[in-house]
């Protein structure tokens, strides 16, 4: 069970913050300001940590800077009310390894957790496999069974984004921020789109759908069988 | 005690250390004046002088006497001295008692004291003399007294003096009304500020239609008023606008949630309730998010991040990301790019506003119809150009786009958040580019990027 570590000063939100997070079996830490969370996290060791930016006692960049220099690498997501670009930059240069800015989606919440505790490990395979699908990185093909998948260079990507995070829900925000490099959101649906192209190659008609649309979440591949 | 108001006032010291200058000046003028005077009438007097020895020299010798009786004679002021002596030093004619002993024979005049008999005793005076032998051995002396030379200069230098204490005064009253004229004009001045600053933006500073410096600061600053005034009233409409945005999908979230309440009976219609709100305040949220982010660019000054945008390759990309959008709705998205182009820019900024530029002709296009992203070269100016054959902007829409905030009704009605134009606008703005919008019919829109700060890579 991943232990959870959540600096935030606001009652109300942390106790949705845990519950949610206790519902998908995680063990939530809860700290209300700076210091207690910086003692916190250097007594319990958590797994990842969701730190707030603008914390009483101690700011929340303070307490990653404080952490990073401990030598402690624990995954951080840091969340603020303070949606400029600048602001998050900052919070990622800081050493935060994610930014969600307020409010969240609670989905979008536990789909960072999830990725960050699921970083995939730098990796010298240069074929990867989910299932029956097969995608060679340096011949850029990419194989369902036997059955040759053609794959533009954006679908390609994005295949081997998912891929690399199989059983992952992945948020339409982060497939904006990874896949497409989009620092703001656009007016259409552009995931869906390119989502629904991928799946159609993907998923032949006969077999087994991988790509799955979590409705109002976002999109997860899964093993199958 | 305190001093008066326009006393400690920086014009008037001012006007205190002019007049002061003003008389140290005065008074070397009149020194040289006065010294200037005194020297060419000495020198005028030395020459009648010189010319009349000259004169009584070259008379034969029975004749001297009788020159020089007759031209004291004609002297009636007084001033004219003459003498001539034996070679023992006797008195043979004239008004000396004897040869100066200071006045040396046969040189230049010069000034030599002597004593004179006058019917009260005797007087010493300072006056101007030459004396010369003659060939028998007699001297002959003659002089002028000065002191009338003198009278003159100090006449003159007495008047200029007299005139030096008024211009002094009249400069310290000059400087003391121009001091309290200024005084006056700041409390004016002050006194309408005040009034701005409480709330009356309507106020503005008093001025005459002088060209006069104060005059011509108040039309400025009014200028700036009349600017902040028209800012601070467009904001309010703003704000207007934003409060009504965000009040529909927060009164229909509210809505559909107390008749939720209320009315479902599972667990299910519930669930459709909540789906309800929550889409309505995700809308709020959005707008919330999307006018932050406008006033990011427009306020932010980080030119200093930029650096070289390869728009070729940019506009490729955006290309590549709304092709499927484009191909859903049958619309065919070509580039046109033959040009390696680039711009100073922030790159993620730059795309953005392609992108939206792209989003935007894709959404009014209708199905069948065909959108362009083109790169040209006019002239010095890089073009982007992003045209489509949906209807159009039209011309109001087209003017209240690029300033600032303005939201189209017809954009805010489609869905997603309008703010896209704006937003574009915003960005080029920060750029130092221009955006045109052309007239239908079909939707047309440059960026011009003036090439004097793109440097060719």
């Amino acid at each position: 069970m991943a232990k959870v570590l959540l600096i935030e000063d606001d009652r109300e939100t942390a106790e949705e913050i845990t519950a949610e997070l206790t519902d998908r079996g995680f063990e939530v830490e809860w700290a209300a300001d700076g210091i207690e969370g910086l003692g916190k996290a250097r007594s319990t060791r958590p797994d990842a940590m969701i730190v707030d930016r603008l914390l009483p006692g101690m700011d929340g960049l303070t307490v990653i800077e404080a952490l990073r220099k401990d030598q402690m690498r624990t995954p951080v997501l840091v969340l603020s009310a303070l949606g400029a670009v600048d602001d998050r930059v900052r919070g990622l240069r800081m050493g935060g390894d994610d930014y969600l800015t307020k409010p969240f989606a609670i989905v979008e919440l536990v789909a960072r957790i999830e990725a960050l505790l699921r970083r995939p490990a730098e990796s010298r395979e240069t074929t990867l496999r989910v299932g029956s699908l097969e995608l060679d990185l340096i011949e850029r093909t990419a194989k369902r069974g036997d059955r040759t998948i053609d794959l533009l260079p954006r679908e390609f990507r994005l295949l081997e984004y998912m891929m690399q995070r199989s059983d992952q829900l992945l948020t339409r925000a982060m497939l904006l921020e990874e896949v497409w490099n989009y620092k703001f959101v656009p007016a259409t649906n552009l995931v869906d789109v390119h989502m629904g192209r991928l799946r159609h190659k993907v998923d032949g008609p006969d077999e087994v759908p991988m790509i799955h649309n979590v409705r109002g979440a976002g999109f997860i591949l899964r093993t199958g069988s | 005690m305190r001093q008066p108001q326009f006393i400690r006032s920086n014009t008037f010291h001012w006007a205190l250390a002019v007049a002061a200058v003003f008389a140290v000046f005065v008074i070397v003028l009149f020194g040289f004046i006065y010294w200037q005077t005194d020297d060419y009438l000495v020198a005028r007097s030395d020459k009648m002088i010189a010319r009349q020895l000259d004169f009584i020299a070259a008379l034969p010798e029975e004749r001297r006497i009788d020159a020089i009786e007759e031209h004291l004679r004609e002297d009636s002021r007084g001033v004219q001295y003459a003498g001539l002596f034996d070679a023992d030093g006797r008195k043979l004619a004239g008004n000396l008692d004897r040869f100066p002993p200071e006045l040396k024979m046969n040189d230049a005049v010069q000034s030599v004291p002597i004593v004179r008999t006058i019917p009260s005793g005797q007087e010493r005076r300072a006056i101007r003399a030459i004396a010369r032998r003659m060939p028998n051995g007699n001297a002959l002396v003659i002089g002028r007294e000065v002191d009338e030379a003198r009278e003159i200069s100090h006449v003159v230098g007495q008047a200029l003096a007299l005139g030096l204490l008024p211009a002094f005064v009249l400069c310290l009253l000059a400087g003391a009304w121009m001091s309290m004229r200024a005084q006056k004009r700041v409390e004016e001045v002050n006194q309408r500020v005040q009034r701005i600053i409480a709330g009356d933006l309507r106020e503005r500073l008093p001025h005459r239609n002088v060209d006069e410096p104060f005059s011509r600061l108040a039309v400025i600053v009014n200028g700036m008023l009349d600017e902040m005034e028209t800012m601070i009233h467009a904001l309010e409409g703003v704000g207007n606008d934003i409060a009504h945005d965000l009040r529909t999908p927060l009164t229909r979230a509210r809505l559909a949630l107390e008749r939720g309440r209320t009315n479902a009976t599972s667990l299910e219609q519930l669930q459709v309730v909540a789906d309800k709100a929550i889409a309505n305040i995700d809308q709020s949220l959005s707008i919330i998010t999307a006018l932050l982010r406008l006033a990011e660019i427009e306020n932010s000054r980080r030119s200093a991040g930029f650096g070289s945008v390869a728009l070729q390759e940019l506009l490729r990309e955006v290309c590549d990301i709304y092709e499927p959008i484009a191909e859903n709705k049958n619309i065919a998205l070509r580039v046109e790019a033959s040009h390696r182009l680039s711009v100073r820019g922030d790159r993620d900024l730059l795309f953005e506003t392609v992108a939206n530029l792209v989003d935007n002709a894709i959404k009014f296009t209708p199905e069948g119809g065909k959108v362009s992203i083109e790169l040209l070269r006019k002239d010095k100016d890089i073009v982007v150009r992003v045209t489509d054959t949906g209807c159009g902007i039209s011309e109001q829409e087209r003017e209240a786009v690029l300033r600032r905030f303005y939201r189209s009704d017809k954009i805010r009605n489609t869905p997603g958040v309008g703010l896209g134009l704006n937003l574009v606008a915003a960005i080029v703005r920060l750029h130092g580019f221009r955006l045109v919008i052309h007239a239908g019919p079909g939707g047309r829109v440059d960026i011009i990027c003036p090439t004097d700060s793109t440097p060719e890579r």
